[in-house]
C-alpha cells in the first residue's frame, strides 16, 4: 500500500469512531446523560479552554510534569551515564536499577503522600520517582550504543576528547536519549495525573475526579479529550524530533 | 568484595536502616514506620488483608481474561496482517501516549463504584500494553514458516492457528507477563481512587487516617504479588524458550517498554 492510502485508511478509521461515538446517543442507543456525543464533548472542551479557570489548572499540571522532567532528566541521565562508563558499578547496581525500573510506581503514591501532603512538590517528586528509571535505563543504553569503531576512527584521525564527545557520542545517542525523553513526559504526565486525581485541590487530573464523582458527564468527556489530544500532539512532536536526528542510522 | 556480596550488603544496610532510622527517631514513623512494625501488621491483620486481597484477586483475574486475551488476540491481527500494521500499528502507538487514568471516572460514572468499574479499568489498562507487545512479537516469526503454509495451500485460519499462533507462544507469554502487570495495578490503582473494597481500598482508608504501618503493609503485599507474577511468567517462558528459537527470525522486541509510570 502506498503512502497516500495509508493516510486515507487511518482518516476513514478515526472518522468512523467518532461517527460512532456521535451516533450512539444522538440515536437513543446510549443514552447521552452517560455518553455525550463528540461533538458536544468536543464544544465543551473549546469552551473550557476558553474560561481562565481551566487554563489555570492546565497550568497547574503542566508546571508539576515540566518540574518533574527537569528534575529526572538531568539525574536520570548522569546515573545512567555513571553505569554505563564504569563496569564495577554497572556489575553492583545493574540488577538493583532494573528491579527498581520493572516494579510498579503508582502504589507508592500513598507514602508519598504520607511524607509530603498533598502539594505541588508532592506531585513533582512522585513525577520524578516515576520516570528517573527510565532516563537511566535509556542513558545507559544510549551510551552503549555509540560504536567502538566510531570513536576508534575519530581518534585515530586525531579528534579532541571534546570532539569526539560532541561529534561521535552526542550524535549516536541523542535518538536514544529522546526517546527516554518521551516516555519520561508520557508516563510523568500519567503520574502527575494520578497523583492530583488521587488528593489534590489543584490540576487537571483533581478536576477530572471532581467532574466524575458529580456525573458532569460533558465536562469528564471534554477533559479526556483534551487531555488525550495534548498528550498525542506532544508524544508525536518528540517523536518527529527524534526522526530527525536518527535518520543517518538507517 | 564480589558485586553480588556488595549488593547484597547494600540491601540488607537499607532493611537494617528502615528499621533503625524510625527506632532512633531520626525519621517519623509516620513517614517510614519501623520493617517489623510493619511486617507485624501484616501478619497480625492476615484476616482484613486477606479478604481484601481475594476481592481484587478476583477482579484481577477478570480482567486479565479481557486485558490479555484481547490484546494478544488484536495484537495478532494487527501485528499479522500487513495492511492492518501499516495502517493500524502507528495509530496504537500514538494511542499508548493517552494517560489512560482519566479514563476511570468515567467508568465509575457509568459501572458505579463496584467491581465492574475497576474491571473495566484495569482490562483497557492491559489492553494496549500487550496489544503491542503482541503486535510487535508476530513480526519476527520466520517468513518462510508462513511462505510455506501459504504454497501448500493453507487457508488464513489455519495459517492463523496453525502457524502464526504456536510461533507467537513466547511473545504471548511476554504479553501476558506485561499485561497481568498493568492488570494487576490497575485493580490495585482503581480501588485507591475511589471504591468500597480490595487491597487499594484499605491501603488509602488507612492512609487518610494516617495510619503508617497499615499502608506500608499493604503496599509490601501488592509489590509481592506483582513480583511474584512476574517471577511465576519469567519461568514459564524461560521453560518455553528452548524450542521457541526455531520459528523465530529474530529474538522479540517486546521486552523494552517499562511496565508501568
Amino acid at each position: 500500500m502506498n503512502h497516500a492510502a495509508v493516510l486515507a485508511g487511518r482518516a476513514v478509521l478515526a472518522a468512523a469512531l467518532l461517527g460512532i461515538w456521535e451516533a450512539l446517543p444522538r440515536l437513543g442507543i446510549a443514552d447521552p446523560e452517560l455518553l455525550p456525543p463528540f461533538t458536544v464533548a468536543a464544544a465543551t472542551a473549546l469552551e473550557m479552554f476558553a474560561r481562565p479557570s481551566l487554563r489555570a489548572d492546565l497550568w497547574v499540571t503542566t508546571l508539576e510534569l515540566l518540574a518533574a522532567v527537569a528534575i529526572a532528566l538531568p539525574a536520570g541521565t548522569l546515573l545512567g551515564l555513571l553505569l554505563a562508563e564504569s563496569e564495577r558499578l554497572a556489575r553492583i547496581f545493574d540488577p538493583l536499577i532494573f528491579f527498581l525500573f520493572s516494579i510498579p510506581k503508582s502504589i507508592f503514591l500513598p507514602m508519598f503522600i504520607l511524607t509530603m501532603g498533598i502539594g505541588f512538590w508532592q506531585k513533582v517528586a512522585f513525577g520524578v520517582f516515576s520516570t528517573v528509571f527510565i532516563v537511566l535505563m535509556s542513558a545507559a543504553a544510549a551510551v552503549r550504543s555509540v560504536r567502538p569503531d566510531h570513536v576508534f576512527v575519530a581518534r585515530a584521525f586525531g579528534a579532541s576528547p571534546v570532539q569526539i564527545a560532541w561529534r561521535v557520542y552526542l550524535p549516536s545517542m541523542l535518538p536514544i536519549l529522546l526517546e527516554g525523553l518521551r516516555l519520561a513526559v508520557i508516563f510523568g504526565f500519567t503520574a502527575v495525573l494520578l497523583a492530583e486525581m488521587y488528593a489534590s485541590r489543584t490540576g487537571m487530573g483533581h478536576q477530572i475526579a471532581s467532574w466524575g464523582e458529580n456525573f458532569m458527564m460533558d465536562r469528564l468527556f471534554a477533559g479526556v479529550l483534551l487531555l488525550s489530544v495534548i498528550a498525542i500532539v506532544v508524544n508525536e512532536t518528540i517523536r518527529a524530533v527524534e526522526a530527525r536526528c536518527g535518520h543517518w542510522r538507517q | 568484595m564480589s558485586p553480588r556480596a556488595i549488593r547484597w550488603t547494600i540491601i540488607a544496610g537499607v532493611l537494617v536502616l528502615w528499621e533503625v532510622l524510625p527506632r532512633a527517631g531520626l525519621v517519623p514513623v509516620l513517614f517510614l514506620p519501623p520493617l517489623t512494625t510493619t511486617l507485624s501488621v501484616a501478619v497480625t491483620e492476615w484476616r482484613s488483608y486477606g479478604a481484601a486481597l481475594a476481592v481484587t484477586l478476583s477482579q484481577v483475574m477478570v480482567a486479565l481474561l479481557f486485558a490479555v486475551g484481547g490484546g494478544i488476540l488484536v495484537g495478532a491481527i494487527v501485528g499479522g496482517v500487513a495492511r492492518m500494521r501499516q495502517v493500524l500499528l502507528p495509530v496504537f502507538s500514538s494511542l499508548y501516549a493517552v494517560p489512560l487514568v482519566v479514563l476511570y471516572p468515567v467508568f465509575t460514572a457509568w459501572f458505579g463504584i463496584g467491581s465492574e468499574a475497576k474491571i473495566a479499568f484495569a482490562s483497557v489498562y492491559g489492553f494496549f500494553p500487550t496489544m503491542l507487545s503482541t503486535a510487535a512479537g508476530i513480526q519476527t516469526i520466520d517468513p518462510n514458516l508462513m511462505l510455506t503454509a501459504r504454497s501448500m495451500g493453507a487457508t488464513p485460519v489455519q495459517r492463523l492457528f496453525r502457524v502464526i499462533l504456536p510461533a507467537a507462544i513466547p511473545t504471548v507469554l511476554a504479553g501476558l507477563r506485561l499485561g497481568g502487570a498493568l492488570v494487576i495495578i490497575g485493580v490495585v490503582v482503581a480501588e485507591m481512587l475511589i471504591s468500597s473494597a480490595g487491597i487499594g481500598y484499605l491501603i488509602t482508608s488507612s492512609r487518610t487516617v494516617l495510619n503508617s504501618p497499615h499502608v506500608f503493609a499493604g503496599v509490601l503485599l501488592v509489590l509481592l504479588i506483582a513480583i511474584g507474577f512476574d517471577l511465576a511468567m519469567r519461568l514459564l517462558e524461560k521453560r518455553c524458550a528452548a524450542w521457541s528459537g526455531a520459528g523465530r527470525a529474530r529474538p522479540g522486541a517486546s521486552d523494552v517498554r517499562p511496565a508501568e509510570a
